[in-house]
């Protein structure tokens, strides 16, 4: 099969599994416990205004007719042209907004926490991995090793929190949360605040959100680091021992260009798979990296929405999620396929 | 032998993370935007500032709270969304700041009043000279039409403020008698109007931002067309940024044609909300200096640890949030009003409110708190983990240590209320201590558990409540509330109810809410269990924080 | 929450089977003596070997702690938030629990949820997995549309849902997080199988006419059982993690059950007011837990995997 008769076969099939995944959402919420309608009456809750609450959130129409409606709206391209979001439909929440833009406000957030992130993790991980298996079986790999799988098992708030006490507290180098102090945030052309603020030229805005990023992407990064560390390592380890490594030093290359030129390059592929499914699991929101560093993103948005049986808001943050995994990992398929010929799909 | 390159490429990376967080620090210091290692640059700052253009301070306000939906007087009902639109808004009365009882009213938009004899029929006269931002005078016109609108809203909005405070079963209509004479004419005769008038459903709007027939919503951008309050508060409101339905920040200025310029407020020109997602987080930023107050909420703990730091100052007041525990009444056990009683007498209140709260809660004995009108001290009568008292009744039904009284005790396990799986453990261990009681914990979270409640599944469960307005009246109706799901009525107290708020009277209010409180003792369907306090957290250079019993923060009131 | 899908790839060996006369030795039979001789293998039987220490002793410990506890971990007779001191080692919770005692009695339920939702993982997502992608065709492809699904769907909104729905409960967090898990397990099996079944001797097999029953268990099983064995390890950390997580939402267990995930998320609060004990023990255990598991995964993937063979 071509290239590209497989992508376009994988974005065929991306709407089946969008599909089931938003029935799957769509049911698994009715399922839940509890009354949207109900839960806006803290104190009182006379029967009849529920009832109205109930009517006014769609919430008296059968439920194949709610469904068919949800779906429609979806698909709904004028309303894309007009808001520049899909119609998710309005939260049962707070039944003035629409989901579509709570969930298009949040992501960029969740998405520029997950690319840094992914980016601290996945060097670090790598650099720590190649150092690893050079010095296999020796001291550095030990220490390198145990630093890895004790990162990963570090739960996230608690590393979190300490670095908040020492950066945020004791030196105060650093804020302690939110996505930027002092000043306003860039104007919104990508919803990424480094991007936006280089792409202005505003440069005391690309400072101050580096600086609120630093700490929750170091966080996250540290602890994800040992994933790719581990994989690199062993991928790395089998690439060194083969043939084409041993002739390649025998030729008389330098060693790094051994290492990265040849070796990495041959052991990346996995990890490139690996790079694919944590950014994808990074972008459904860490919500407790969210809740520690009051970071405004999606993690933190779907808990508090669940809370609220707000069944609006969640399929549709459970949809644009399930878009992103699946658009990651064709692209990380696409890309494997590329760099190794030897794979088929 | 390990890389080079590799131990280099590492060590350069963590070094440049290090590195780049001490320049990025010290670009902020340089270019003035930042405070830096704490009070000093920025208190010299301000102190430059205020000196230079008078007073043109700053105030930032650090909060884990948000607005829910709306700045719109005829749908918002949370805290924070009321706290909001006080500051940029009036009605027509409100409570003294410091008031103890919460009954101390001072006209705001109204100069007097006057109430006919069968308190159905209210006159009030209106303050004169009153301008919104563009000019337009303040009349008696703005007031008919605020009400009117709220009240016709409530179909379209069954879940906002005036449909929860029953607007549409208190208000028959409003009369425009003069430019500025405004008439209330009631259904019903009801004394706790001031009450209802000071709440911020009542708050009065602007016909040129509040169409008739539609809620107004939050725009971005636009922070003018995001609310229809008349801006003729101490503060307008500049900017509002909302992102993922939940605030960013909001900008208060202050406000140049407001009425009370004169008295000196507001005090501080701008203030700025910062909005945090946990209490640990909203403590880490007072602590690191990064807000110049922090209010709502912090955990009793960092607000205990907080008192001994020297670079914050901890406020105290009075807080009017309580918590009560519920029965069911329509089956066994607690279809028996000696169970019931027995379970009371056998809680240990004040092991909560110190262990748990540390101090800042305090135990209660009336389902309305201190320093209300019609507070008694009537569930004292029970005693505190008095087990004499428990072991006796329970003995008369057969209940004793071989043949403990069994039930399950439900709590609520999402956060919704502060701390109630600690405070459900100690209920536990004061009731079994007894001896002759076997408590199951259950919890669920607030959805699931509002569902339970409805569905009458809880044996006894553990509730809350938040008041509307500071009256004994939006307190006493809890033992017989019908949404409670206890199945317990009582004719005698819903006719004492009745006639409480139909005087005013007090004298003859407190009897009767004493005689409440005093058959409530009797039944113990619903058992109040304690009340909150309040406390704020500022810099030390913040002053006139009032905690009083509105629960409302004034931030027109602070100095800096 | 992280999932972790390490393929080791490509680690096969021809079947166990020791002759066509005997009866062929159980699983347990070929594993036990492969156990002693660990530590004669370097670093890596080392490490299986520290591993599997940890985890018996933490699982021992737990077992023996309703008897050796100093003072009731929910009982709270101490003073509030001490730090730790002779009558109370670990110091005290802001209720004035006993630390020692819970973190001896805490690790129950973490035990039991990460067991068990392993348990499920393993009984639904590996023969799942050895079936779909053996069979192949339309019946694959729907399976894989449907993992795909789940694996699509944001973990944790998935466990929290489950959990709500369920209610609370050891059994009820451990399908919540065995839901979330299942994808995992399938994808590495059948992306194993896949190759495997082209092998030669499959094949051989088959065309002598062995049931498709044989082929998957003798055949096929065995040499995914490495990568299913990692898999398993590391998803047990995830587990404990993820636990503890859920009980940072609010859908732990009840409170009068000691719980280390309770008193990591009690702890964080009382971190900001120096009160560093209470969640520090029973993070360590956490992560004593996990890095046992971590180190047994680790250590057994470069054990099993030949081509690392020197």
């Amino acid at each position: 099969m071509g290239l590209r008769s497989y992508v376009i076969t994988r974005i065929i099939l991306t709407i089946p599994t969008l599909l089931l995944l938003l029935t799957a959402v769509f049911l698994v919420m009715r399922v839940l416990p509890g009354d949207p309608a109900a839960l806006h009456f803290e104190k009182k809750g006379d029967p009849a205004d529920v009832e109205r609450l109930r009517q006014i959130l769609g919430m008296d129409k059968p439920l194949w007719q709610q469904y068919i409606n949800y779906i429609g709206g979806l698909v709904d391209i004028g309303y894309l042209r007009q808001h520049g979001y899909p119609n998710l439909g309005k939260s049962m929440y707070q039944t003035s907004e629409e989901v579509g833009g709570q969930v298009f406000s949040a992501f960029p957030a969740t998405l520029e926490l997950a690319i840094y992130a992914t980016i601290i993790a996945s060097v670090l991980g790598i650099m720590l991995g190649v150092a690893s298996s050079k010095s296999y079986g020796k001291t550095p790999d030990h220490l390198i090793r145990n630093f890895g799988t004790i990162t990963y098992a570090i739960p996230v708030f608690f590393l979190g929190l300490i670095f908040q006490l020492i950066f945020g507290v004791y030196l105060g180098w650093l804020p302690t949360g939110q996505r930027i102090s002092n000043v306003a945030p860039p104007t919104t052309i990508t919803g990424l605040y480094t991007i936006d603020s280089i792409l202005q030229g505003n440069i005391i805005a690309f400072v101050e959100s580096v600086r609120a990023l630093l700490l929750p992407s170091l966080t996250l990064g540290i602890v994800l680091s040992g994933v790719f560390l581990r994989l690199t390592r062993a991928n790395m380890l089998e690439t060194l021992r083969l043939e084409f490594v041993t002739a390649a030093r025998a030729r008389g290359l330098q060693e790094s260009t051994v290492t990265y030129g040849y070796a990495l390059r041959n052991a990346f592929l996995p990890v490139l798979t690996m790079m694919g499914l944590q950014f994808a699991m990074l972008l459904g929101g860490a919500v407790l990296t969210e809740t520690t560093f009051s970071w405004p993103g999606l993690g933190k948005y779907m808990v508090d929405r669940i809370n609220f049986r707000d069944y609006t808001a969640i399929q549709g943050a459970v949809v644009m999620f399930g878009l992103f995994v699946t658009l990651v990992s064709l692209t990380v398929d696409v890309l494997c396929a590329y760099l190794d010929p030897r794979i088929r799909l | 032998m390990i890389g080079r390159v590799e131990l280099a490429i590492v060590a350069l990376v963590l070094i440049g993370i290090i590195v780049s967080s001490g320049a990025m620090y010290y670009a902020s210091v340089t270019l003035g935007n930042v405070s830096t290692l704490k009070d000093q640059l920025t208190d010299l700052q301000n102190s430059l500032q205020s000196t230079l253009t008078g007073l043109e301070t700053t105030l930032t306000v650090g909060t884990t709270d948000s607005v829910e939906l709306t700045l719109d007087p005829a749908q918002a009902y949370d805290y924070f969304g009321w706290n909001i639109i006080q500051q940029i808004g009036e009605t027509l009365v409100s409570v003294q700041p410091g008031s103890a009882t919460g009954a101390d009213f001072v006209g705001n938009l109204a100069t007097g009043w006057n109430s006919s004899s069968d308190l159905k029929t209210w006159d009030f006269t209106l303050r004169s000279g009153v301008l919104f931002p563009d000019g337009t005078e303040f009349n008696a016109t703005h007031v008919k039409y605020s009400f009117d609108r709220a009240i016709e809203l409530i179909p379209q909005i069954p879940e906002g403020a005036p449909a929860g405070l029953g607007y549409g079963d208190i208000f028959d209509h409003t009369d425009v008698i003069s430019k500025y004479t405004v008439r209330f004419v009631l259904k019903i005769p009801f004394s706790p109007l001031l009450g209802i008038l000071s709440a911020r459903s009542s708050t009065i709007v602007d016909p040129k931002y509040a169409p008739r027939n539609v809620q107004v919503n939050y725009t971005a951008g636009d922070a003018r067309a995001s609310t229809p309050v008349a801006f003729v508060g101490p503060y307008k409101l500049s900017e509002w940024i909302r992102v993922g339905g939940r605030d960013q920040e909001i900008k208060l200025d202050a406000n140049p044609k407001y009425w009370n310029l004169a008295a000196g407020y507001p005090r501080i020109k701008h203030i700025i909300f910062k909005f945090y997602s946990d209490a640990a987080g909203l403590r880490l930023a007072i602590s690191a200096g990064d807000v110049d107050m922090a209010f709502r909420h912090i955990s009793p703990v960092d607000v205990l640890d907080l008192q001994t730091n020297p670079n914050v100052k901890v406020w105290f007041g009075t807080g009017a949030q309580i918590q009560y525990l519920c029965f069911q009444t329509k089956r066994a056990p607690f279809n028996d009003p000696r169970v019931r009683m027995a379970v009371a007498a056998a809680l240990n209140r004040t092991d909560v409110t110190e262990r748990v709260f540390l101090g800042l809660a305090n135990p209660l004995y009336s389902i309305v708190p201190p320093g209300m009108l019609g507070h008694t001290e009537a569930f004292a009568k029970l005693g505190e983990a008095n087990y004499t008292l428990t072991r006796s009744l329970l003995a008369q039904l057969g209940y004793n240590q071989g043949n403990p009284l069994k039930f399950d005790l439900w709590y609520e396990s999402s956060g919704h209320y502060p701390q109630s799986e600690q405070q459900a453990l100690l209920y536990k261990q004061a009731l079994e201590a007894s001896g002759v009681i076997a408590v199951t914990l259950k919890h669920a979270d607030w959805a699931s558990y509002k569902l339970n409640r409805d569905n009458e599944i809880m044996d006894a469960y553990v509730y809350g409540w938040y008041p509307d307005y500071v009256d004994p009246d939006d307190y006493a109706f809890l033992y017989w509330a019908s949404w409670l799901h206890t199945n317990y009525a009582n004719a005698t107290q819903v006719a004492y109810y009745d006639q409480a708020r139909a005087t005013t009277n007090s004298t003859l209010r407190t009897e009767l809410y004493g005689k409440i409180d005093g058959m409530a003792v009797e039944q113990c369907s619903v058992v109040p269990l304690w009340v909150s306090g309040a406390w704020a957290v500022t810099k030390p250079g913040v002053y006139s924080i009032f905690l009083d019993i509105t629960q409302d923060m004034r931030y027109w009131l602070i100095s800096k | 929450m992280r999932k972790k899908t390490t393929k080791t790839p490509g680690s096969f060996s021809a079947p166990k089977t020791s002759g066509s006369t005997k009866t062929p030795r159980s699983f347990l039979a070929r594993i036990i003596p492969g156990l002693t001789s660990l530590t004669r293998r370097g670093p890596s039987g080392w490490m299986v070997t520290l591993g599997i220490a940890i985890v018996l002793g933490l699982v021992v410990m737990t077992a023996v702690s309703p008897f050796v506890v100093p003072h009731d971990p929910i009982l709270y007779h101490g003073p509030l938030r001490s730090p730790p001191s002779l009558e109370f080692p670990m110091g005290t919770t802001d209720l004035g629990q006993d630390m020692l005692s819970r973190v001896m009695m805490g690790g129950l339920i973490m035990l039991q949820v990460a067991a068990l939702s392993v348990f499920i993982c393993f009984l639904i997502g590996v023969p799942l997995g050895l079936f779909s992608s053996y069979v192949g065709g339309n019946f694959d492809k729907t399976v894989s549309l449907v993992i795909d699904a789940v694996y699509a769907f944001p973990g944790l909104v998935l466990a929290i849902a489950i959990a709500a729905v369920l209610g609370s409960g050891v059994i009820n967090m451990a399908i919540s997080i065995a839901v979330v898990y299942i994808p995992s397990y399938y994808r590495i099996v059948r992306s194993q199988v896949l190759s495997i079944k082209e092998l030669t001797y499959v094949e051989a097999a088959r065309s002598i006419g062995a049931k498709w029953h044989t082929v998957l268990y003798r055949y096929i099983f065995p040499n995914v059982v490495p990568s299913i064995v990692t898999v398993l390890t590391v998803n047990f950390a995830d587990a404990v993690l993820t636990a503890a997580g859920l009980t940072f939402i609010g859908l732990g267990v009840s409170v009068d059950v000691p719980d280390w995930g309770y008193d990591l998320t009690n702890g964080r609060k009382l971190l900001t007011s120096g009160a560093w004990w209470v969640i520090t023990f029973p993070g360590i255990m956490i992560i004593l837990l996990a890095l046992g598991f971590t180190f047994i995964g680790e250590g057994l993937s470069e054990l099993l995997n030949p081509k690392l063979e020197r």
